[in-house]
């Protein structure tokens, strides 16, 4: 896959704001995209996910800010960027009287030269290449999906965009949704999907934007969310009273709840700090019978961070 | 870079592509033009066959004439349509975002859909006009055959007047997204509002405004009255022409404006 800039970021945006009068949907986002990642941008509905994906792509101007795809300036070079990214903005609609091989081929015509004599290949790696001379209005959603990812790999893209990508899709639809997405990714692009399903964006990416109410309130990869949500630890010692004044001397423990038969321990760093903590409670004499690490998910993570809006607000 | 290689002969493709796609929009402008021709020859020669006192030949110089309004008019019902389809098919089926987000330029999948709509739409109303050329010489019977000048510009007229409203009604498409509010528009345009305006005499000069009347003042002379409706504005053949590209550049520019600047 060629690429088009050597910048770290595939997208990249400062103080990205957009307003519908007095109505404020996209506050002041900073986003960094890494290349090669599958990044999620994961908000509720009506967060301003699809707002934001229409600026980067042009279909709509910013109110303020600055942003740049595969590090070229967009709107200023709008066209040389978007000539390599392929885009899914809401559902993908098509023109129904037209089959799925002459759609493409209208999309085709508004890219490169090479795009139309990629249309063959694309429609075999979607998996639709036994029905694209039927009409695109016998389709059902799961088959107007795959042709959208057709039509968005037409340009050869080192970023695919997806707006809520896995709406419509059924389980086995899903799966294999994950499937390409790692297989893009595995091939050196990247892909950019929104969505408001917690549990597929940590399934699917491996970086994620928390966005709510139009603001970015939280990126990283998934693994440094989860963990910036800190760690737990569940103990089971033969004295917990006294466990809990050793660990809560620790300086990697945040807080012990004794709940009655465990110690729930929660940790400041994360998973890192488990046999240390091990350690120090055996060299002191304990018998440890217990000692498991509680992940937290991204969604304890979402929610958390979204609760704390709502009581801040 | 192969993306700034000249794309609009392939995005004329295209969008012939999904006009001509369309089987209901072919059989409906095939019918209105076309079909329309032998059916209105056909008729007016079985009545002269029947009854030749009552009914004369159905060719000469005056039914050509009257063959040639037929077939502007009913052409620009076709128009209508076809100027409609092609200016609003984009934004109708919702791709027009899809479009846009290749990075092609607005202006540059806004202006193809200009000649793909006349490329679709003049063909039917050739061959319409010629097969009523044909009728006019073939069943001239006892009365003047129509000369080729005479025939050539009736087809020109046919032919502009068609034009004139595939643009219009393109442009009015691209500008309130709607195909059946455009159609309904131009209709009323061409067949209730010009017709209504153009016989008030108190307007005057004003009437020389109107589309449909600078379009009368080019009918050839050789046709007689046979192709105008209404009452006759003289215009000089500057004032039709500058009316007649006034209102098509007008109308395409504020549509092309609304095109490149709507949120997709």
């Amino acid at each position: 896959m060629n690429t088009t800039s050597l910048s770290p970021y595939v997208v990249e945006t400062a103080g990205l704001t957009k307003r519908f009068g007095d109505r404020t949907v996209v506050r002041n986002v900073e986003l960094r995209v890494p290349r090669g990642a599958a990044f999620g941008y994961l908000g509720p509905n009506g967060a301003g996910k699809t707002t934001l994906i229409r600026m980067l792509l042009g279909l709509t101007p910013a109110s303020a800010g600055t942003m740049a795809l595969l590090g070229l300036p967009v709107p200023k070079q709008r066209a040389a960027a978007l000539a390599r990214v392929g885009a899914i903005v809401e559902e993908p609609k098509f023109h129904g009287h037209l089959t799925g091989r002459e759609n493409l081929r209208v999309v085709a015509a508004a890219r490169s030269r090479e795009a139309r004599g990629r249309i063959d290949a694309v429609l075999e790696r979607v998996g639709l290449a036994a029905r694209a001379d039927e009409r695109v209005r016998t389709y059902s959603l799961g088959m107007r999906q795959r042709l959208g990812l057709a039509r968005c790999l037409l340009a050869d893209p080192e970023l695919l965009i997806l707006d809520e990508p896995m709406n419509g899709l059924d389980p086995a639809g899903i799966q294999e949704f994950r499937g390409f997405v790692r297989s893009f990714v595995d091939g050196g692009g990247t892909i950019v999907l929104s969505s408001h399903l917690l549990d597929e964006v940590e399934k699917t990416c491996d970086h994620v934007a928390i966005v709510d109410r139009g603001a970015v309130v939280a990126q990283g990869s998934i693994a440094e969310l989860r963990g910036a949500d800190g760690t737990s630890v569940l103990v089971e010692v033969d004295e917990r009273a006294r466990a809990r004044t050793l660990l809560a001397a620790e300086r990697t423990v945040d807080s012990v709840v004794d709940d009655g038969t465990l110690l729930r321990v929660a940790l400041r760093e994360g998973i890192d700090a488990v046999p240390d903590l091990n350690r120090r409670l055996v060299e002191a004499g304990f018998a440890v019978r217990r000692l498991e690490p509680q992940q937290a998910s991204l969604e304890d993570r979402f929610l958390k961070i979204t609760t704390r809006l709502e009581n801040a607000a | 870079m192969s993306t700034l290689a000249p794309t609009a002969p392939r995005l004329i493709g295209a969008d012939l592509l999904k006009l001509r796609s369309r089987r209901g929009l072919a059989a409906v402008v095939g019918l209105l033009t076309v079909g329309a021709v032998p059916i209105i020859y056909g008729v007016m020669e079985i009545l002269h066959l029947v009854d030749s006192t009552k009914h004369g030949p159905a060719g000469g110089v005056e039914n050509l004439g009257h063959g040639t309004f037929v077939v502007a008019a009913l052409g620009g019902v076709a128009a209508a349509i076809v100027g409609a389809s092609a200016g609003a098919g984009d934004l109708d089926a919702g791709v027009y975002r899809d479009l846009v987000v290749t990075g092609r330029s607005r202006l540059a999948l806004f202006a193809p859909r200009i000649p793909a709509g006349l490329m679709f739409v003049l063909p039917f109303v050739a061959v319409a006009y010629a097969l009523a050329a044909v009728a006019g010489v073939v069943f001239a019977d006892t009365l003047p055959s129509p000369d080729v000048r005479l025939m050539a510009l009736g087809g020109l007229w046919a032919l502009l007047e068609v034009s004139f409203y595939c643009l219009l009604s393109l442009a009015i498409a691209c500008l309130i997204g709607s195909r059946s509010y455009t159609i309904g528009i131009v209709l009323a345009l061409q067949l209730a509002i010009t017709p209504i305006l153009a016989s008030i005499s108190a307007l005057g000069i004003v009437r020389e405004l109107l589309p449909g009347v600078a379009m009368q003042s080019l009918i050839a002379a050789g046709f007689g009255d046979a192709v105008r409706q209404g009452p006759v504005v003289p215009m000089s053949p500057a004032a039709t022409a500058a009316v007649l590209l006034l209102w098509v550049l007008l109308a395409l520019a504020v549509a092309a404006r609304r095109d490149t600047t709507r949120d997709a």
